[in-house]
């Protein structure tokens, strides 16, 4: 039992949240399409395809495993989510460079500099109804906990919370802002996507 | 409107575009990188110069991979018909341009580029090469002037990448280098105006509709929304509107000194567009304006779409000798190499 994320971890999480991209990918697409290019799921699952076939020639270095996953996503396809993902992975890789495993009771501060990092790319802030809001829920509920198991469940439920407070504002970010109050009663397929994320790795764990 | 268009197979419309451009300037264009998607110049890294490169959606030449060449470019990264390229096209573009004196990257201000372009800035920053941006916001129309970092970039490319080119052409250090391009891209505005819409052959139906007798001015070269839609005017009203909007936002003065860019769209012929040189012309004249190498033709298009842009660089001695240093590319050729 590790204490912490290591490379192996990090295996079987690639796989176990690419098998859930494949399986809500059409339904992702289609939730993108009212508000934006419609093409969100088939960039998650193209990234995640492309990590996959690096994940058996993954580092030990845990920051070199996610530097190496963040590039193959950023290979496949000319998408702004795909950047703003694999800016997240990197912000997390460059925080744990030279690590080949990483205690559970830091992963809220890795995820506190990639949601940082997110923002900046991407211009937005809090509160604009993005993939930013469902992360920075998850990673606020995820402060002080150490346990793996309560660590899972904690993100799942913030997960779930952020996704109904948000669907009922309208989005102020990128080109679903142009739809304004069309989006209220909609879910934001960035956060659906990070909901999806953390269900797939609740499967692994069990 | 049923799409009319000379190709094969929507899917393969950039690959074999690629293609047929570098088979026919093999001297200057050549294709490499993941999927194809980098024209670089065959003598590239240049030993001593400060490479430079942009990138940005296929749908528009001869920019973006028409200027790389001498003088010019040395790399572009090109993506799909008006999307971006994506951040490894773009990190390998700049290091296939890197000859050890780090990257320009000049390209224009549009939200999936930026991101993508920063993304590339900072994994070459990883692997040791140095690298600055610069952006062209010159599309007047497209945010006010208090708010110009949101304006998107157009005709002004074309200086931009002529001057900056010009800039490590003479060996000059990366800063000095990424200052012209930027004081280039600050003397820029421009103005469009679109007659009839494009079509993305992935898409298969025009980008917007527009009247058979109507026009839209300031529109951007993707069909963003401009300042109104109305019956079409005359050429002469045209051009004084779009001069107006440019001369509101960079007043010029007797003595000052311009490179003027009227440039078709695709569709609009270029005898219009001399029927408009001639009206900004005397508009110039009658300021006691100088003008140097005006530009009339097709120097950044929107594949078959019917309309043109206005742009006017303000030169001050430094730009207009960087504007003036010779060039070549398949497109546009100045001066000749000693």
């Amino acid at each position: 039992m590790h204490n912490g994320l290591t490379t192996d971890i990090l295996r079987r999480a690639i796989s176990s949240m690419a098998s859930k991209m494949e399986s809500c990918a059409d339904e992702l697409n289609s939730l993108d399409n009212q508000i934006g290019d419609g093409d969100i799921g088939i960039t998650m699952v193209t990234g995640f395809r492309a990590m996959l076939e690096v994940s058996a020639e993954l580092p030990d270095d845990i920051g070199m495993a996610l530097m190496k996953c963040a590039h193959a996503f950023t290979g496949t396809r000319a998408s702004s989510f795909a950047t703003l993902f694999a800016t997240g992975i990197m912000a997390a890789a460059k925080e744990v460079q030279g690590k080949k495993e990483v205690a559970w009771q830091y992963l809220p501060q890795i995820l506190e500099h990639s949601i940082e990092k997110m923002a900046q790319r991407g211009k937005s802030k809090l509160g604009d109804k993005t993939v930013l809001d469902e992360l920075a829920a998850i990673q606020k509920a995820l402060v002080g906990i150490e346990d793996p198991n309560a660590l899972l469940e904690t993100a799942d439920r913030a997960a779930a919370k952020a996704l109904d407070e948000f669907r009922e504002l309208p989005c102020k970010q990128g080109r679903a802002r142009i739809y304004g109050n069309k989006t209220v009663g909609i879910n934001d397929p960035g956060m659906v996507v990070v909901r999806e994320l953390v269900k797939g790795l609740k499967e692994v764990h069990e | 409107m049923h799409m009319k268009k000379i190709i094969n197979d929507p899917a393969k419309y950039v690959a074999e575009m690629l293609e047929g451009f570098c088979a026919a300037h093999p001297e200057y264009y050549q294709q490499v990188g993941p999927q194809g998607r980098i024209i670089v110049r065959p003598e590239a890294p240049i030993a001593g110069k400060v490479g430079i490169v942009t990138g940005g959606g296929s749908g528009h030449l001869p920019i973006f991979t028409g200027y790389v060449g001498k003088g010019l470019l040395d790399a572009a990264a090109i993506g799909d018909v008006f999307c971006s390229p994506t951040t490894e096209q773009i990190a390998e573009a700049m290091r296939r341009a890197n000859s050890g004196l780090g990257v320009v990257r000049l390209y224009g201000n549009y939200g999936g580029d930026v991101m993508n372009f920063d993304m590339a800035g900072e994994m070459l920053e990883m692997e040791g090469i140095e690298s600055t941006t610069v952006l062209l916001t010159d599309d007047v129309v497209s945010a006010p002037s208090d708010e110009k970092e949101k304006r998107r970039g157009t005709g002004g490319l074309v200086y931009a990448f002529k001057i900056a080119g010009a800039k490590a052409d003479e060996n000059a250090k990366i800063d000095e280098v990424t200052r012209v391009a930027q004081k280039a891209a600050d003397q820029c505005r421009s103005v469009g105006i679109a007659l009839t819409p494009c079509t993305i052959p992935q898409a298969g139906k025009p980008g917007f509709e527009i009247g058979d007798d109507e026009m839209e001015m300031g529109m951007g070269i993707h069909g963003e929304p401009g300042v109104w839609r109305g019956k079409l005017k005359k050429a002469d009203e045209i051009a004084q509107e779009m001069f107006d909007l440019i001369f509101k936002d960079m007043p010029l003065a007797r003595s000052d000194t311009v490179s003027v860019m009227v440039n078709s769209l695709g569709a609009t012929p270029t005898e219009e567009l001399y029927i408009v040189y001639r009206y900004i012309k005397t508009r110039l004249d009658n300021l006691g304006v100088r003008i140097v190498m005006p530009l009339v033709g097709h120097y950044a298009t929107s594949m078959e779409m019917a309309g043109m842009t206005l742009t006017i660089c303000r030169l001050d001695e430094e730009l207009e000798r960087l504007l003036m240093a010779p060039c070549e590319c398949a497109f546009w050729k100045v001066g000749a190499y000693a």
